[in-house]
């Protein structure tokens, strides 16, 4: 895999498949309206190689008021997609996103794959959002947090597809993280050590 | 009827198979990092599906 990384950028070129072409498209829309965001979780590992399918692509985005709420919904059905959720943009933010739940967007007229969209909430989610990773991919941007946090998020989580993306993030990048910042991480977040354990007997020379 | 050590066994299975998905990710990885993108990417598009 050839690509060029620092902690804050990462620049590969590589062959699109449908869902990165969608994940594309819809965070054009994002550039386009000047909405910060990150994506996480489970497409970052695809993004980078993982050979699994996903049904949902999750991410932040910053908190919106209603303007542009609805500039958004508007730019989003105008380039092909629905939300799943409720037909308005009123109650896509009051009822859902303010409510910390998520809402979620597909092309109209299928289910899957979706975009499950939340406010961030909780100290980490803030922190993904403030310690960005840009990632060009074929010269087109999209914008995910720190892969440290991001390794250790998925040991916290508690499905062996998790663990499978810790794994394959690790072993990509272990020769380039910082791994004092994700054992803080790892730390901070209260990862089972028996989580933790894993990563080390899967990887014993680290 | 399974009797304890049937089960015993089963999970031994589930423990050795979640080991060996473990050690594949790792393989994979590996064989990521020394391979061409022109060639992962084929194969990784073509497995996620490309109009």
């Amino acid at each position: 895999m050839e690509l060029d990384y620092s902690p804050e950028k990462i620049v590969f070129n590589r062959e699109l498949s449908d869902l990165d072409e969608l994940v594309l498209k819809f965070v054009d829309i994002l550039h386009r309206l000047d909405i910060s965001y990150v994506i996480i979780s489970g497409y970052i590992a695809i993004l980078f190689g993982r050979s699994r399918g996903t049904e949902d692509v999750d991410l932040f985005v910053e908190k919106i008021g209603m303007d542009k709420m609805s500039e958004w919904w508007f730019e989003l059905e105008k380039a092909g997609f629905e939300c799943l959720n409720t037909d308005n943009p009123t109650d896509a933010l009051n009822e859902y996103l303010e409510n910390n739940t998520a809402i979620r967007f597909a092309v109209k007229g299928t289910w899957e794959p979706n975009f499950e969209v939340k406010f961030p909430t909780s100290k980490s989610s803030h922190y993904s959002m403030e310690n960005k990773l840009v990632v060009f991919l074929n010269n087109r941007k999209i914008v995910t947090s720190q892969i440290e946090m991001q390794i250790a998020y998925k040991l916290l989580l508690r499905g062996d597809k998790d663990l499978e993306d810790a794994l394959h993030l690790y072993g990509l990048f272990k020769d380039k993280l910082d791994h004092s910042l994700l054992r803080l991480h790892i730390q901070e977040l209260g990862v089972p050590p028996e989580r933790v354990n894993v990563l080390w007997e899967i990887h014993p020379s680290d | 009827m399974l009797t304890d050590s049937d089960r015993e066994e089963i999970h031994q299975e589930i423990a050795r198979n979640r080991r060996d998905r473990l050690s594949f990710v790792r393989e994979y990885t590996e064989w990521l990092k020394k391979t061409p993108n022109a060639v992962w990417s084929k194969q990784h598009a073509k497995f996620l599906g490309k109009k």
